[in-house]
């Protein structure tokens, strides 16, 4: 039994996850498909809080035009995410979002090399020293804009510092640049397609911003419905939860999005050994080198 | 003369051919290359099908003049390892995700039927490349390939210009060391491929070398450190001067390392790591 108990434990320590550090520069971009993906419950809004904190410029790049997304039908459900979204943009300190408009859970049948230049355009453009995107290795997103933008992503920070590719971006006088560092997300627990390597600690600051801005995708969560029912459902069991008296539908409804924001980042602090994390795959500068990592590592040294 | 008649018959009986599929110029060098030399100086007539030109990772240099030399420079490698053919597809490098994954697998089909290999190589589409993403669309292609190979449905023009159905009995997956969980086993030890390391201490330095005759793609690789350092106010020290003896040295660290790192947990110094699937594995191991 003590040795089971032992086993446990030494399992549960061998499974948290080293803390990952915001590597040094100046520009980070998030690179997703739809208007909400920087501030799902599995990432990013806490990392992206904490780039913005280390006085990162930062872009969001949402390559569809979420149609399908929210009750407003097609035209108007634009108009509101793409608000909604810039709205959580700024509230995660982020300076904008770029809008690339494609048609919202439909881009499996986009051309990837166009998706991918217009990346690789941007990341020319701006340079980031970081991208933060969906892991093109997730299994069972069941998504096929996340699967799309992942892989359009993961080819253009290589290919976009490579001058043979697109060479008529050179003129206009943007230079090729290759994108140091990535952090890849996925639904982590979906299966075995995403390991994570790292966990993000994060304060509160950062885990409170991160709930405002998921909040803040009101065409989409914090339905008042949603308080509704669940205010109905207790009441019929004879229980009631205290934080929400005198509160309108519409307040119950962003407290309980706000609440389950919390509790994810509790529980993925709790599993790595902090207060509140999110967790990452991690890609490092020469991670692209596999046979050369422990030796770059071990004698890069500074000027 | 009786003795050396048959020891003639034995290699003839034995040799195999063996059908290598690599996307880019490099991956199949620096993940099979040490296999590759070892079943060429075993008598196996080895053919390489290579399905990019290469054209867009050099330093300085336009995409018409990278391919050329890229390409001369793999005919070179090629040769080091003892294969005996190249046959160059010339898609373009890093475009794969825009050609129909059916007509790169027709095209390894071609050569499946024409050279009736006993065994191919090819990427392991399921790697988890971030970058390069042209060795899963040429793993997935090859794979493919290798399976329509042997179905008499598939390009029957094909059967038109003399190229029967083949059935190519072994199979291996190569990868470099990107996925972290590369070594766990599949499920089904019957019929899905399994991890298998291969020694390659005695061909270590053929593949070094034809890890080396790469020269266009390894100034590339050094010059992009070199930049990435500069930008960031670092140095290495091998890399203050990029010539071609620090080029030289720096592919021969990174060859031996991949070498190290698929030889760990075996009995090697020097391996490669690869899934594989041979005749065994056709058959449940109760019905064998
Ligand atoms: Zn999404």
């Amino acid at each position: 039994m003590k040795a089971a108990l032992l086993l446990c434990t030494t399992l549960t320590f061998a499974q948290q996850l080293p803390l990952a550090t915001i590597p040094p520069g100046k520009t980070m971009m998030v690179i997703q498909p739809h208007h909400d993906d920087h501030t799902t419950d599995y990432g990013m809004g806490g990392l992206i809080a904490r780039f913005t904190g280390a006085g990162y410029q930062s872009w969001f790049i949402r390559s569809s035009n979420d149609e399908k997304d929210g009750a407003h039908g097609y035209p108007h459900n634009d108009m509101y995410n793409l608000r909604e979204s810039e709205a959580a943009t700024k509230i995660l300190g982020m300076k904008g979002v770029y809008s690339l408009n494609w048609r919202n859970d439909y881009m499996d049948a986009i051309p990837l090399l166009e998706l991918r230049a217009q990346i690789i355009l941007l990341i020319r453009k701006h340079r980031p020293d970081a991208v933060l995107g969906h892991d093109p290795w997730g299994h069972y997103d069941r998504n096929p804009d996340h699967r799309k933008v992942a892989r359009a992503m993961a080819e253009a920070v290589w290919m976009a510092g490579l001058a043979n590719v697109h060479p008529e971006h050179l003129e206009l006088g943007l230079q090729p640049h290759r994108v140091p560092h990535l952090f890849l997300k996925a639904r982590v627990d979906y299966g075995r397609g995403h390991r994570p390597n790292v966990a993000v600690e994060l304060n509160e600051d950062q885990v409170r911003r991160k709930q405002k801005a998921y909040v803040a995708h009101r065409n989409v969560y914090a339905s008042p419905g949603m308080a509704r029912s669940i205010r109905a459902q207790l009441q019929a069991e004879g229980l009631a939860v205290p934080e929400f008296a005198g509160k309108t539908d519409d307040e119950a409804a962003v407290l309980i999005e706000e609440w389950y924001m919390d509790w994810i980042s509790r529980k993925r602090g709790s599993e790595n050994g902090v207060k509140y994390a999110e967790v990452y795959w991690q890609r490092r500068e020469f991670d692209y080198l596999p046979g050369l990592t422990d030796y770059l590592n071990a004698n890069v040294v500074n000027r | 003369m009786r003795a050396i008649l048959l020891l003639l018959l034995a290699v003839a009986v034995q040799a195999r051919t063996v059908l290598v599929v690599t996307a880019d110029a490099p991956d199949f060098v620096l993940a099979a290359g040490g296999a590759i030399a070892a079943m060429a100086a075993a008598g196996d007539r080895v053919v390489l099908v290579r399905v990019t030109n290469d054209d867009k990772d050099s330093w300085n240099l336009s995409p018409e003049e990278t391919a050329s030399r890229v390409k001369g420079e793999v005919e070179r490698a090629a040769k080091l390892l003892g294969i005996a053919q190249v046959h160059s597809l010339g898609y373009r490098a890093g475009e794969l995700g825009g050609v129909s994954p059916t007509e790169i697998r027709d095209r390894i089909l071609f050569y499946v039927r024409l050279l009736k290999p006993d065994a191919m190589l090819i990427p392991n589409p399921y790697a988890e490349y971030v970058e390069v993403l042209d060795r899963h669309y040429t793993g997935m292609a090859a794979e493919e390939a290798r399976r329509i190979a042997a179905l008499a449905n598939h390009q029957p023009p094909f059967a038109e210009a003399g190229l029967s159905t083949h059935v190519v009995k072994e199979l291996f997956y190569y990868a470099q060391p990107f996925d972290p969980r590369r070594r766990e086993a599949e499920s089904t030890a019957t019929f899905a491929p399994q991890p298998k390391v291969v020694d390659i201490g005695s061909t270590f330095d053929r593949k070094l070398l034809a890890a080396q005759a790469l020269q266009t793609i390894n100034y590339s690789m050094a010059m992009r450190i070199r930049k990435r350092l500069d930008d960031t106010a670092r140095r290495l020290p091998l890399l203050d001067v990029v010539n071609e003896d620090s080029v030289r040295k720096l592919v021969e660290i990174n060859v031996r390392k991949l070498g190290e790192i698929a030889a760990r947990e075996s009995a090697y110094k020097l391996a490669e790591e690869f899934f594989y699937s041979g005749p065994d594995f056709q058959v449940p191991a109760k019905l064998r």
